[in-house]
This record gives C-alpha cells, structure tokens and sequence, in this order.
C-alpha cells in the first residue's frame, strides 16, 4: 500500500494492438487470391454453357466455348467488364428509385428499424426470463418453437394480416425482420443479465441494494457485452428477415424485390451486384454494432 | 485497542448450527459454535478448508440463515443489522464491477446507499489514499494486479465505514510478500479506526499476527476448537514475529488443529 505493487500493467494494451495490425496480413492475402482466382474460375463456370449455346448454333458473335465465356447475356459469373457495366448501370444515378444504393437503404431502414424492435422485445424478454422462472419455463418453449417456423412461411401471412391493420410498406418489413432477430437477443441479454457473479450479488445484499438497483447497477451493465454479441448475429438474421419479406410481399422497393424482379428476368449480372450490395449492407450493419460497441464498453481491454 | 471498555458484545453466536443438503444426505457445516465478540477486537477464524469458516462469517453477515441456534450483530438480529449498513464485506475475490473503474468501484456503495453526491468522491479518495492507490483512480479492474484489485475491495468495504468488517481470506490469493505488506496495512487501519474486525484465513502466522484472539476451527464437522488470546503489545511490527510469544501462540494454534484432526 505504501509501496506500490511491482505490477502495475498497461502492458495488455500494446500487445493487443499489435495482435489487431497483423490481422489485416492474412485476410489482404485471402482477398488477393480470391481476385486472382476470380478470371480462371469465371471462364471454367461459364465455358459449358457458352458451349451448349454454340451447339445449339447460336450466334454470340465468337467461335470458341472460352472466348464466348466472358460474352454470355447470362453468365454464371460474369466477366469484370459485365460486372462493372451491371454495377454503372444499376448504381447511376444513386437516388434512382430502381438503383441499388437507393433500394440498399430501404432495406438497411427496415432492418435497422427492425432491429431496435427486436432490441426492445429482446430487453423485455430477457429481464422476465431472468426474473421468474415460471415466466421462462411458461414461455421459452413457445419462444423457440416460434424460431422454428421458416420465416418464408410467415411473411406473406404477416404482411397480410398487418395490412388489414393499415400497416403496410417499410412497418411490415421490419416487423419479420424483428420476428427473428428478437430471438437472439432476448437468450443473449437472458444470458448477460444472469453472469454476474454470486459474490457480487452477496454484495450488493450487504448493502441492502433494492431489485432495481441490483438490476440498473450490477445485472444490465454485466449484460452489455453479451447485448452486443447477440445484436451481431441479430442484425444479420434481420437483414434476411427484411429481404425474405420484401420477396415475399408485394413490395415496391429494397433489395430483395429487385432480387425477385431479376431472378425472374434471369438477369444474372444484376443478381451478382444485388449480392454485393447486400453483403455490404451486412457488413455495414456489423460494423455498425462494432462501433456501437466500443463506444459502449470503453472499459474493457482492447482485443 | 486490546483494552475493551465496552461489555456488549458487538457479535455473539449461541449454540449456532448450520446443514446444508447435498445429494444423499447432509453436510454439517457448523456445529454448536459458540463466541462472542466484543467491539473493537480483530478475531480471526483459522481452521482446515471446509471447516465452516466461510458459514460462519456469512451467517454474520445474514447471507445464508442458520439451521440451528442463533445469533446477534449489534444486539439485534443478522437481518437487522444488514438492513442498519452495519458491517462491510470483503470476499475472498475482489468483486469488482469491470465497467467501472477505481474510483467509481469504491463509489458503488455510496451510490446504493443514496449519500450525498457531493461527499462521494472526496470519501472515496480517502480511501483509496488509506490502501494506497490514489493514482489508479483512473485505471479499470483488467489493468490491476490481484494485490490492488483486493485493496481497491477492502477500500469499497470501508467508504461507508461501517463499524464491523467482514473479511473472508482476501489475501488468500496473493504472494507472501504482498501479503505481509498487505497485513501492516491492515493492523495500521485497524488501530487508525478503532473497527472491529473478524478475518478468515488458513495462515497460522497470519493470525497470530493480527489477532486479539485467534478462533481455531476443525472440520466434519465444522466447529470451534477453541480460541486463543493473543497477548502482543501494539503497535505490531515485523520484529513482532521474532517474539518468542508470537511462536508459543503458533504452537498452541497448531495443537488445537492437530486436536481436531486427530
Ligand atoms: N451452499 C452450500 N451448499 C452445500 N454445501 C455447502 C454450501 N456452502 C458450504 N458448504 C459445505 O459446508 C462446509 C463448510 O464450508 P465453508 O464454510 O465454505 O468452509 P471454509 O470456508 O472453512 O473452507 C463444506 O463442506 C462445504 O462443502
Ligand atoms: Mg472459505
């Protein structure tokens, strides 16, 4: 006390850091070999069909299956130059209501709606699941068994149901999206609020903390990091959610009607930039989260 | 301080049991124990693991209630007691909450306990300057060494200075170098404060050091041996381990838990 313990460490934090920097190595290296594979396996996807067309006599204005791989209307994988056409043309102008960028938004609003429904029903869920165990075994069950009903199944039947209420446009799509995504975060926050430790539950006792203190000071902020894992798996299910109910609607906007629209057209080269655009919502809303999280929980070690 | 003036006692078990059910049967935690403690006194538990130390200590606290027999904290029920904030708790593990940091983690009674904003940080300051770590206020629990994480615990145990202190093996953990530091800091705060202490440990030099008296304790079951009076004067220093007394109190310890397995 007089003398200060020998250890006194910061020493964590570099280390980490430096952890965090050589990260970036290995997956620059997965990422350059992925576009270094893309031509060769491109032309080995598309050749067989560009063979089948030149057998059928098909005029595609080339003569062997490997030249008429990167010419295909509708390719397996198309050639960069049809992706980067594909991409101009359903990026420019952005604010266009049948641009990709405009519809990615519209998705990304129903789902992060969806998400903060989900995060409220989860919050609910959790505390009475952690409060009364009656309540959990009365409802857990029923919980689950709600998850296990393919959310293809339910969404025109909520769509339909929702819009004799009135609700109708981006609500709905945010609702299914929080049909699934609630489900994590209520067992995930059920979780979080149940780790802290007994001593520090005999602790607040001595102090004769009320229920609300012992919930608002020790059980949800002990909860917050498992709040922010399951947000992470949470957020991706609900972007399925938004997309599976825009295709299984009728809907007017967002990336899963312009998915259905395409794969109907059999448009192959809008479905691929459709995909990325969703992945990149996906990686967004994760990264999102991220943010979130480390603004939330500055207190931790950096990992 | 070994001079008690006072004749209540400020804990006193009577005929106090305690059975825990297990899977086919019953573990006897405590049996008929009995002792009084009058206020001022540092008392330390010492016995074999499993010999009910723990039972004991939080039955005082009225974290577990007793099977059998009864007992008082400041001449009123355990239940009491805990409602008046009488005594404060140090675990056998820091217990600290990760997301606050020093400061705030000697706060968090003075939060529970609803006393004046203004006064809280000043008295936890204090606190932290009374075990030494008045310049980690700032630093978050990870980035503490196992020795000032209990520190900043027993600082917490004392910001709202209760009059009796619970301590169950806080320095269990640590090496033995930080743990005779932490022992001088503790006797110093123990005269500086006049609190009345009961400290668990299974260190036979630990106690005696410590002590007014020394409870020994055997297991199957857990019950009082007997109890041993210290008679070292104060202040006590490192020379206090040279007194030939300190090794005649050892030996008698060491007896009495020789008794109890035998
Ligand atoms: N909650 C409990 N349930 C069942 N048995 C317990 C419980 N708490 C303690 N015991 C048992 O009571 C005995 C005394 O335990 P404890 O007081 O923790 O001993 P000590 O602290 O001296 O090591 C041990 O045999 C222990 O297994
Ligand atoms: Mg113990």
């Amino acid at each position: 006390m007089t003398t200060a313990a020998p250890d006194s460490p910061l020493a964590a934090a570099p280390a980490s850091r430096s952890r965090r920097a050589s990260n970036a190595g290995p997956m620059l290296a997965v990422a350059a070999l992925a576009l270094l594979l893309y031509w060769p396996v491109m032309l080995l996807a598309n050749r067989g069909v560009a063979q089948r067309a030149l057998d059928s006599g098909a005029d595609l204005g080339c003569k062997t299956a490997l030249a008429c791989a990167t010419q295909l209307r509708n390719p397996v994988i198309p050639a960069p130059g049809q992706f980067l056409e594909g991409f101009r043309a359903l990026t420019i102008p952005p604010t266009a209501p049948t641009s990709a960028p405009y519809n990615m938004l519209v998705t990304g609003g129903e789902t992060l709606l969806g998400l903060s429904l989900a995060s409220l029903l989860g919050l609910i869920l959790a505390t009475l699941l952690v409060r009364s165990r009656s309540f959990e075994r009365a409802t857990l069950p029923w919980l689950i068994a709600s998850q296990t009903v393919p959310i293809v199944a339910i969404a025109p039947m909520l769509a339909v149901l929702l819009g004799q209420y009135g609700v109708q446009g981006f609500l709905p799509k945010a609702i299914i999206a929080a049909y699934i995504a609630f489900f994590p975060v209520a067992i995930g926050m059920a979780q979080g609020l149940r780790s802290p430790d007994p001593l520090q539950l005999d602790l607040m006792r001595t102090y004769r903390a009320s229920p609300g203190q012992v919930f608002g000071l020790l059980r949800l902020p002990a909860s917050l990091p498992y709040l922010f894992t399951s947000l992470k798996v949470a957020a991706t299910a609900a972007l399925v959610g938004s997309i599976v109910a825009e295709i299984s609607t009728i809907s007017f906007s967002g990336l899963g009607k312009m998915l259905a629209e395409n794969s109907r057209a059999s448009d192959t080269v809008a479905l691929w930039v459709i995909m990325v655009y969703s992945a990149v919502l996906g990686i967004a809303l994760v990264a999102l989260i991220g943010w979130l999280e480390k603004g939330v929980t500055r207190w931790r070690p950096a990992r | 301080m070994t001079q008690v003036s006072s004749t209540r006692p400020i804990v006193s078990v009577r005929d106090l049991g305690m059975v825990f059910p297990v899977p086919g049967g019953q573990t006897v935690a405590l049996q008929d124990a009995n002792l009084e403690i009058m206020p001022g006194e540092f008392i330390s538990l010492i016995g074999p693991s499993g010999c009910g130390k723990t039972t004991l200590l939080r039955l005082m606290a009225d974290l577990v209630r007793p099977t059998s027999g009864s007992l008082s904290v400041n001449g009123e029920t355990p239940d009491a007691a805990r409602q008046k904030r009488a005594y404060g708790y140090v675990f056998q593990a820091p217990a600290l909450m990760d997301w606050r940091n020093v400061l705030s983690n000697v706060k968090l009674p003075l939060e529970v306990m609803n006393l004046p904003r203004e006064g809280r940080d000043a008295r936890a300051r204090e606190m932290l300057k009374l075990v030494g770590l008045e310049k980690f206020e700032r630093s978050y629990p990870w980035q503490l060494s196992g020795g000032m994480q209990q520190r900043v615990s027993i600082a917490r145990a004392l910001a709202f200075d209760p009059p009796l202190l619970f301590m169950d093996e806080p320095f269990g953990a640590l090496d033995e170098i930080t743990r005779e530091n932490l022992n001088l800091e503790l006797l110093r705060l123990w005269r500086e404060t006049g609190k009345t202490v009961v400290f668990v440990t299974h260190s036979i030099s630990e106690a005696v050091f410590l002590s007014t008296r020394v409870v020994v304790m055997t297991a199957r079951p857990g019950k009082i041996e007997g109890v041993v009076n210290i008679d070292l004067p104060h202040p006590r220093g490192e020379d206090s381990r040279e007194d030939p007394r300190f090794f005649q109190y050892a030996t008698e310890i060491r007896e009495l838990l020789k008794k109890g397995h035998a």
